[in-house]
């Protein structure tokens, strides 16, 4: 196994690299985070990386443990240890060369022979299904020349094996065999049957013919109750009839049904773009004529956007870029939900300056910077902007030193929006930070 | 503290914007994981290391139905504190 050590150094490079910063920006960011985990760590917190672990500290208990040289018993004491628990994406990736095996249970082995048997026996069951049916035909075939009653069942199930019944034939000859003795006692009737029944096996490759010897073979043979034959005989040649159309038509279904699918398909396939190109062209519509109530837009913008219409992979790329942009410069909120959103989002990102500001006032005796808050910016919850700005001259927010000039900086109005709750809920995140 | 809350203070203390933080963080992440399938031990000074070990297969025997699973053996990411590190936590009382 080869057990390269990377040092941290290398990690900054190769994170500057892939990440496209600088190698002081990587080994800044490398070094705030070690320092944000440890300071979160000593703290007492979890800390949880996404796709990568939780750090958590682990009390290791004290132990009583005996000095070698002095046999002298000592105790060890108790310590924190960071424990990490890799998240479930690494431990797969990591993971991946034995991710294949499994856990065997290896006292199952018998029943896996168990399962091999049965295995084998269902391999076998064609030929055990087949040397059943055999001697059922076997026994029918004697009840028949013995009674000469129920020739209807042998024939149906001769049918069904019609692929299998030159073996079938095989089995019949025995007991055929065996009955001649006991035709001699019986009618003539039934010896003209039997020599029917050795002609079939003379000609045992040829089923159908042998089949129709059967259907032949029985009026003579059932003289007894022709009533009953007679309602059942036509059944064989019309079950024939009815399969062989049956498969046929399943087949013209199939055909019609894949048919039928390709051309949905290909209609669908030849109507769907030109609609999306529609719904685009609409949406640029759309855009315009809200653009055009709210704002100017200067001609080439308006000459991109109706070129957009006539020429709608064009306008793809271009139109959205070109007629939402003057919207963010202006301050409109309302119009699109997206835009101002993000925009508002890199606001809150971004570390504020404080250049410009309105009022200054000195602090008196029961001032309040959120009393402050509330008079100039319409919310007690916006105070941390004051904060912010006077940092170089509070040291604790909650205990200002009487005299200290507070200079109330002027914010872009779309931090301290009273409608917005993100700006509100923003406000309250960096109270949290700095009330801690 | 979760990752969101992990990138909020990084970015106070970095002062810039979140959303350069998550960045880092998740290619620092990624890259930390690839050097980590390539069988390499990552050291960061004076916080820990990070290495692949391979646990290697066992026999375990259900406690009550006897069952005997025969576990194949795995590769699992092992963080060891510094000695640096470590010394900073015996600062911390014990409270329980």
């Amino acid at each position: 196994m080869n057990r390269e050590k990377i040092s941290s150094q290398e990690i900054i490079d190769l994170v500057a690299t892939k990440a496209s910063v600088s190698k002081r920006a990587a080994e800044e960011f490398l070094k705030v985070m070690i320092a944000s985990i440890e300071e979160a760590l000593l703290a007492g917190e979890v800390v949880k990386i996404k796709n990568f672990g939780t750090f958590k500290l682990l009390w290791n208990e004290p132990r009583k443990s005996v000095n070698v040289q002095s046999h002298e018993e000592i105790t060890l004491a108790g310590y924190y240890k960071v424990g990490f628990v890799p998240d479930a994406v690494l431990r797969v990736q990591v993971n991946e060369p034995f991710a294949h095996l499994e856990p065997v249970e290896l006292d199952v082995k018998t029943n896996a022979n168990d399962r091999g048997e049965k295995n084998e026996d269902a391999a076998l069951d064609p030929l055990r299904i087949f040397t059943e049916q055999a001697t059922e035909i076997r026994s029918l075939i004697s009840e028949i020349q013995a009674l000469s009653s129920t020739p209807k069942t042998t024939i149906a199930e001769e049918k069904k094996k019609d692929e299998d019944i030159a073996e079938i034939n095989q089995f019949e000859k025995f007991p055929q065999i065996d009955l001649e003795f006991q035709d001699e006692s019986e009618t003539t009737d039934l010896i003209a049957e039997q020599q029917e029944a050795q002609t079939q096996q003379v000609n045992t490759h040829d089923i159908s013919e042998e089949e129709i010897e059967y259907v032949l073979g029985l009026p003579q043979n059932t003289n007894n109750d022709n009533s009953q034959i007679s309602s059942e005989l036509p059944v064989t040649p019309y079950l024939s009839n009815i399969i062989t159309p049956r498969k046929n038509r399943t087949w013209m279904w199939l055909l019609i049904i894949i048919f039928s699918m390709t051309a949905l398909g290909a209609g669908f396939y030849y109507t769907y773009p030109p609609a999306t190109e529609f719904t685009k062209m609409t949406l640029a519509k759309c855009e315009y004529s809200v653009t055009k109530i709210s704002e100017e837009i200067s001609s080439s913008e308006m000459i991109h956007s109706i070129s957009g219409w006539f020429a709608p992979s064009a306008q793809k790329t271009l139109s959205p870029e070109t007629v939402i942009i003057p919207k963010d410069a202006n301050d409109f909120d309302s119009i699109n939900q997206n835009q101002p959103v993000d925009s508002l989002q890199v606001l809150f990102d971004n570390p504020r300056v404080y250049s410009d500001f309105i009022a200054s006032e000195r602090i008196k005796n029961g001032s309040r910077l959120t009393i402050m808050s509330k008079r100039y910016y319409g919310s007690k919850e916006y105070w941390v902007y004051i904060y912010e700005a006077n940092k170089d001259q509070i040291q604790n927010p909650d205990d200002i030193p009487v005299g200290t000039l507070i200079r109330i900086p002027k914010l872009d109005l779309r931090l301290i929006d009273q409608a917005n709750p993100r700006c509100i809920k923003k406000a309250r995140e960096l109270h949290d930070i700095y009330i801690r | 503290m979760n990752n969101k809350e992990l990138i909020a203070s990084m970015a106070l203390k970095m002062n810039a914007p979140k959303s350069l933080v998550a960045v880092l963080l998740e290619t620092t992440v990624i890259t930390c994981t690839e050097l980590l399938v390539d069988d390499k031990t990552i050291g960061f000074q004076s916080f820990g290391n990070f290495e692949v070990r391979k646990k290697e297969e066992r026999l375990s025997v259900h406690p009550s139905t006897q069952v005997r699973t025969l576990i194949p053996p795995k590769l699992v990411v092992n963080f060891k504190q510094s000695n640096i590190l470590k010394d900073k936590l015996k600062d911390i009382p014990h409270h329980e």
